[in-house]
């Protein structure tokens, strides 16, 4: 449909549009028009996607004089899939309607692991290693040395790309990570170099939040995108724990033997180098005295991680004397591991600021702070004149480097905490080193800087006012939309009692009960046999899953289960629990329905969604706990006092919905957001229904369930709060009857519409969207 | 034709159940000769082959005389239209080399002339493949089987008409469309814990070409090695020993042991180390698999990760536990790796489960195919799916309408799935009613309460009211409970109350009267004699029949007849209604040939 929000014609793809998604067009398009920052807060199930996508599409359609970009940036992968599979239907949908003047280019961008075509170098097993295995074909020396010898292996798609140099281009259209991959191959053209550079032309960019917010890889990346862009944080409710991990690193003793070893070898490269070619180590002091770090001219296939200090922060400034030569970089080099070695070997916890462990350094080990900021380029710099090109090697030394130069740059937002094993397990010595940044606002404070237009949005960002304190800016936009189902589409339970009638739990003094456990199977085994197609359980650990489903195996629990639906488990191996996902989403596509295992914390809760039939029911076995008492959550808490005047008690309301801490300090271990975030990702659209059973006696605790999100409180009826298996038998039963009636899909019936027509929106457009709805 | 002339001994005879006169038949060319032993014998019989429109012959193994049945068209009477000329052979053998001759004489005269009869007989040429196809589906659906076995055995309807009404069945894309298979069971066999007896250290698995086949195709690595060791460098039963003193190690979690038994025995070795075929074809999956949930993608793009990069320890990850990653292979996989392979099904059929050794080839075959099939069928599939993926993220209710495309749901024997469906269903609700009792619980407790009487007197009252209340009410209530509660209750049907026996004796009768009415109905309006026959015998069918289903009324027990009526009512009318019309017909007919007394030819 097409519709007019003032000034702007929209080019939605569907025939009708939720008034949701109307009200949020409406409040980002302000947002554009004042070139500023916005907060929205909008439930799942509500196609926030795709309003996204569209408003901001048909703005750009609308303001030719000034072209905006659209940055879009997803946590993950598959998210960014997602969100390109349902721009690719927006964009026909456009270009049918509008011809080819809605032609775009739109573009998701990768690391080489997922984008290269190379069989040689795409078989390597990780992204480090097929980095550098890209490095060994493609880096400059390596290919002026193939001009001279033709044995000298290259990669091919890089030499025709680079061949075709201006020519290479993408023509108009939405590419996904395997539509470049394809495009490449028939073209003979290396995808990822060749998304790279067509990253500035793009119209719309969809990558993950790293590629802006991590300093590292935003340096090489996302270094020329033009201030005219909207930039979007899709699923922004963690945002703040991506900008403080951006900045952290941790050391640990394998580091620093890696670190030992790799300096040796620098060593002896040096000195190779010093018989073949004395020249070139002089030059690189000469380039170092004139103040260049690095070479202007490197060419993209050298390119390294950035910086990993934000580029306000880095220093335009020569290298210090002192580690100009290599020599004597080595040295200094030696003297940081070493003394990083001894501040290790400790047996109790320590906490240090950023000042005074330099200031230690100094002392102790004679660096200064100038030559510790100046560690990462310096090291950086040296590997380009020694032509090193295996660099997943030397991940150990830059990990230092990157430890010395973020140490150096800043004295505020972090903390130094030296911890000799893991509190939880004090009896395996396991020490760590770990810089760790307590303000998210400073990771993400070059990207508000930077861009016109910064939208943060997700389905829960409760409290909202919280956000813009965390990341220190001013929204000109903020609101929360609710949503307006047309039927009662999500049925929670709370489950407290088995079968047997006796409670459940996995408090720590229950959790091994074999009644417990018996019992949780018994649910299990009754919904699996009347519930279709798709079932996700979730445990609150693996270790916990392991044993219960261990446990089940050997009293024929699990027998029972898989008469009726096959069973698929999350593992620690990704590629395993992805290989699992798919089959299980076959399981359910053909029929023959399936079981999915799964952990509160792990990746696929984090992102993975069961929507429509692949969820109609969602477990959450227990209650999500984290070990709350980590030295790193304790300095945070202490540093956004100080800093922001974030109340702690503000910020554990915060906290319970939000998975930033998950501390709650009158009854630990409890973390609901997890929970939220698990059985949250049922509902696709107002068409959609699941149910969600949360089974364990704390939950009917007032206080616990008071920090589910709003929108599953407000169905969560009460009487269904104290139940038994029998009795959520029973109500699952009529659930899903009564689901599988038709329904007035308009919602007309009830009053209010929850769908609107092509009509009831121009209406809307003339008698102004606020009164009608809200 | 090669022999030009064929002469058997056989008995003549006009109808199945005629004695038969002893002759000679003797085939040439183009004509038929009979001549009977007794000279003086009426039944000589000389026939040119263009007359006769149909041949049918008993089939071997049926407990029939061998007989071969020609039918003929030469009108020698007015009405006996299709005159049959029968003959009992002394051999089947001969039977087959008389059919072979007719068939071949038959079959050029079928264009032959007299068009206006042949057009409307079915004609009965079948080819050869026609044959096996139709002796197929005989053989795979009982109730065919038993169709064809009463009408066309029973001469009610011959071949070709009982085949005519199934051309649907008989449709070559039907034909190649394979077989379904059973799918694979979901529940893991071969985790079937071993016998451990509680006296000596012996421990004991068991071991069925079921299990085999599930232990070969979720571990490649053990089919690969069964196949290269057995029998030429190990027996088969060492084979085995080995296989699951692996798996006992693996099971008690001792690692240690598994090491140090696997350094020895480089065959163990084998079965405790990851598999290396299933490693490739991980590798080879994770490349194709939707990328809407590849999670190994993100952590290839995941940079803020490095190794030692981002906060290791702020309590929410968990801390892996070590372990010797070699020998590690736990449940979770196992479990994972068996759903993945029920899930793609299995290329065995049952009857290959023999032993061990076809089982192994048969994977090993089916393997090759599937290799050499699927390379071009895999990026059909993938396009599929991508296109399904754009469907999945569509948001189904923001659009005007939508056509699914639904794929028929397909079960193979579904009146056995959907009786199981209901029996259950049935027995549930059976369980909910048992409330009200039953008529004997009530006898029972009147005869009580009389034991009661003989023995303490009459007392007054004589019997408790209450009591004398429920024995009547629920002997009443169950007389007419039947008409009370039939079709009240949703899950509950009628024809899962009945016996076994009787439900599918009933289901029998529908069907045959089902097929007899197809028949019947399309016979309508009567064109030609062939016709005309062929209703006159169904009639009779259908008056046979509803004597049976009379008598089946009749013979059941007292306590079901009344839902047996009511089931049975509905056929009796379908037959009754036919019967009418054709009774209707046959007048109309008549007073019209009175009209014309030639008659219609």
């Amino acid at each position: 449909m097409k519709f007019q929000i003032e000034e702007v014609t929209v080019y939605f793809p569907y025939d009708n549009i939720y008034p949701e998604q109307y009200t949020y067009m409406v409040e980002l398009k302000r947002a554009l028009d004042a070139k500023g920052h916005c907060l929205l807060e909008m439930p799942t199930g509500t196609g926030k996607t795709i309003a996204l996508l569209s408003l901001i599409t048909s703005y750009a359609l609308a303001k030719t004089e000034s072209p905006i970009k659209l940055i879009y940036c997803t946590r993950t992968v598959h998210e960014m899939e997602k969100t390109l599979a349902e721009l690719k239907f927006l964009h026909n949908y456009q270009v049918k309607h509008l011809g080819a003047a809605a032609k775009m280019l739109a573009i998701g961008l990768s690391s080489r692991k997922n984008l290269c075509v190379n069989p040689t170098v795409s078989s390597a097993e990780n992204r480090d290693s097929v980095d550098a295995a890209c490095r060994k074909l493609t880096a400059s020396w390596v290919r002026s040395m193939a001009a001279e010898n033709p044995n000298q292996p290259t990669c091919e798609f890089y030499e025709n790309y680079d061949r075709a140099a201006g020519g290479a281009v993408l023509p108009a259209g939405v590419y996904t990570l395997e539509d470049l991959r394809a495009f490449g191959k028939e073209k003979g053209w290396c995808p990822y170099f060749l998304a790279r550079h067509m990253v500035q032309f793009a119209n719309v960019v969809v990558y993950s939040y790293q590629y802006l917010l991590d300093p590292k890889v935003a340096g090489i990346i996302s270094k020329e995108m033009q201030k005219e862009s909207v930039v979007v944080f899709d699923e922004a409710h963690n945002i703040d724990n991506v900008c403080i991990e951006a900045l952290s690193v941790s050391v640990r003793r394998q580091t620093l033997e890696g670190a030992i070893r790799n300096i040796s070898r620098i060593e002896n490269e040096i000195d190779r180098f010093k018989d073949i070619d004395a020249g070139r180590l002089r030059a690189e002091y000469n380039r170092l005295v004139e103040g260049l770090a690095l070479r202007g001219d490197l060419s993209a296939s050298d390119a390294w991680l950035a910086n990993p200090a934000l580029p306000d922060d880095i220093l335009r400034q020569a290298v210090p004397g002192n580690i100009r030569r290599a020599e004597h970089f080595l040295h200094v080099l030696r003297r940081l591991v070493q003394y990083l070695k001894v501040k290790l070997d400790t047996d109790k916890v320590e906490k240090e600021s950023p000042v005074s462990f330099v200031a230690s350094i100094n002392s102790d080990a004679g660096i200064d702070q100038k030559a510790l900021k100046f560690c990462y380029d310096r090291l950086h710099s040296l590997l380009m004149t020694l032509e090193i090109t295996d660099t997943d090697e030397f991940l150990h030394i830059q990990t230092i480097c990157d430890f010395a130069t973020l140490v150096g740059t800043y004295a505020r937002g972090f903390s130094i905490i030296i911890e000799p094993f893991d509190e939880r397990m004090p009896l395996i010595p396991d020490p760590v080193l770990q810089l760790c940044c307590h303000d998210a606002s400073l990771a993400i404070k070059p990207v508000f800087d930077r861009f016109q237009s910064v939208v943060i949005t997700s389905g829960t960002l409760s409290p909202i006012d919280l956000y813009p304190r965390l990341l220190n800016f001013h929204p000109v936009v903020s609101r929360s939309f609710k949503m307006s189902l047309t039927r009662d589409c999500i049925c929670p339970m709370v489950l407290t009692r088995g079968s047997d009638q006796l409670p459940v739990s996995t408090k720590f003094d229950m959790r091994s009960d074999p009644g417990v456990v018996r019992n949780y199977g018994k649910l299990l085994v009754e919904m699996v046999s009347i519930v279709p197609d798709g079932i996700v359980c979730f445990f609150v650990s693996y270790s916990y899953m392991d044993g219960i489903i261990n446990s089940w195996n050997e009293s024929g629990i699990l027998k029972d289960i898989m008469q009726h639906k096959l069973v698929f488990i999350e593992t620690q191996d990704v590629v395993e629990t992805t290989l699992a996902l798919d089959n299980y989403r076959r399981a359910c596509d053909c029929g023959r329905g399936a079981v999915f295992f799964s952990v509160a914390r792990g990746k696929v809760a984090e992102g993975i969604d069961f929507d429509r039939h692949y969820g109609r029911l969602v477990i959450m076995f227990g209650v999500p706990f984290q070990y709350t008492e980590s030295k790193i959550l304790r300095a945070r808490l202490e540093y956004l006092r100080d800093t922001f005047q974030i109340k702690e008690g503000d910020f554990l309301t915060f906290d319970a919905l939000i998975d930033v801490m998950n501390i709650k300090l009158t009854d630990r271990n409890l973390n609901q957001r997890q929970a939220a975030q698990c059985v949250g990702r049922v509902i696709r659209s107002k068409a959609d229904y699941g149910m969600m059973i949360f089974a364990d006696k704390r939950y009917s605790r007032h206080d616990k369930r008071s920090k589910l999100p709003g929108w599953i409180l407000s169905h969560l009826r009460d009487a269904n709060l104290n139940l038994s298996t029998d009795m959520a038998l029973h109500i699952a039963r009529e659930f899903l009857r009564k689901m599988a009636q038709p329904y007035e899909k308009t919602g007309s019936t009830t009053g209010r519409k929850t769908l609107l027509s092509q009509e009831d929106v121009e209406k809307l457009g003339n008698n102004g969207a606020q009164e009608m709805l809200y | 034709m090669s022999s030009g002339q064929v002469t058997k001994r056989v008995k003549y005879k006009t109808s199945v159940k005629d004695a038969g006169t002893p002759g000679r038949l003797s085939l040439v060319k183009e004509r038929l000769l009979f001549r009977p032993n007794n000279p003086n014998s009426a039944s000589k019989l000389d026939m040119q082959f263009k007359y006769i429109t149909n041949h049918r012959y008993t089939k071997e193994g049926s407990n029939k005389a061998p007989m071969l049945n020609l039918t003929s068209n030469q009108a020698c009477s007015l009405f006996a239209y299709g005159v049959s000329y029968i003959f009992e052979f002394e051999r089947y053998e001969d039977l087959h080399i008389c059919r072979d001759f007719v068939g071949r004489a038959l079959a050029p005269p079928v264009e032959a002339p007299n068009l206006g009869a042949s057009s409307q007989v079915p004609s009965e040429q079948p080819s050869r493949d026609d044959l096996l196809f139709r002796a197929r589906l005989l053989q795979d659906s009982s109730e065919l089987q038993k169709l064809h076995q009463q009408f066309v055995g029973g001469g009610v309807l011959t071949e070709a008409e009982f085949w005519a009404t199934r051309k649907k069945l008989l449709e070559k894309d039907s034909n190649t469309k394979s077989k379904q298979r059973g799918g694979l069971k979901s529940s893991v066999l071969g985790e079937s814990k071993p016998l451990i007896d509680g006296r000596t250290n012996r421990v004991t698995f068991n071991l069925t070409p079921e299990i085999v086949r599930e232990i070969f195709s979720e571990k490649p690595a053990v089919h690969r090695a069964y196949l290269n060791f057995v029998p030429s460098k190990v027996t088969e039963k060492d084979f085995w020993t080995k296989y699951f003193r692996a798996e006992y190690l693996q099971r008690s979690k001792n690692i240690a042991a598994a090491i140090a038994e696997a350094a020895e025995d480089e065959e163990l070795a084998i079965f405790l180390k990851p598999d290396d075929i299933l490693a490739n074809e991980t590798r080879r999956k994770i490349r194709r698999v939707d990328p809407t949930l590849d999670m190994e993608a993100d952590q290839g793009d995941d940079y803020s990760h490095l190794p030692d990069h981002g906060i290791l320890r702020d309590g929410s990850k968990e801390v892996p536990e070590p372990g010797n990653e070699l020998y590690r292979r736990t449940l979770l996989q196992d479990l994972n790796r068996h759903a993945a392979v029920v899930l793609q099904g299995t290329p065995i059929d049952e009857e290959q489960l023999k032993d061990t050794q076809t089982v192994a080839e048969a994977l090993e075959r089916s393997k090759q195919e599937r290799s050499t099939a699927s390379k071009d069928d895999d990026s059909m599939a993938d396009q599929e799916r991508l296109k399904g993926i754009s469907q999945a993220m569509t948001i189904d209710d923001l659009r005007g309408s939508n056509d699914h495309h639904l794929a028929p749901l397909w079960i193979k024997d579904p009146r056995d799935y959907f009786d199981s469906q209901q029996a259950s269903s049935f027995r549930t609700s059976m369980e909910a009613t048992k409330g009200s009792m039953s008529s004997q619980e009530a006898y029972g407790l009147l005869r009580e309460s009389i034991s009661q009487i003989k023995s303490m007197g009459l007392n007054h009252p004589i019997v408790a009211p209450e009591v004398a209340q429920k024995v009547l009410s629920v002997l009443t209530h169950n007389i007419s409970s039947t008409k009370y509660n039939l079709g009240k209750k949703p899950g509950e049907s009628l024809l899962d109350s009945l016996p076994t026996s009787v439900r599918d004796e009933l289901l029998h009768h529908h069907i045959s009267i089902e097929e007899l009415m197809k028949h019947f109905w399309s016979s309508y309006p009567i064109t030609t004699k062939y016709l005309n026959t062929k209703v006159i015998k169904l009639k009779d069918e259908m008056s046979k029949m509803d004597s049976q289903l009379q008598k089946l009324k009749e013979t059941v027990q007292p306590d079901i007849r009344h839902q047996i009526t009511l089931l049975i009512r509905p056929m009796q009318q379908a037959l009754e209604a036919a019967m009418q019309h054709y009774d209707a017909e046959q007048q109309k007919r008549a007073s019209k040939a009175r009209e014309k007394p030639n008659g219609y030819s």
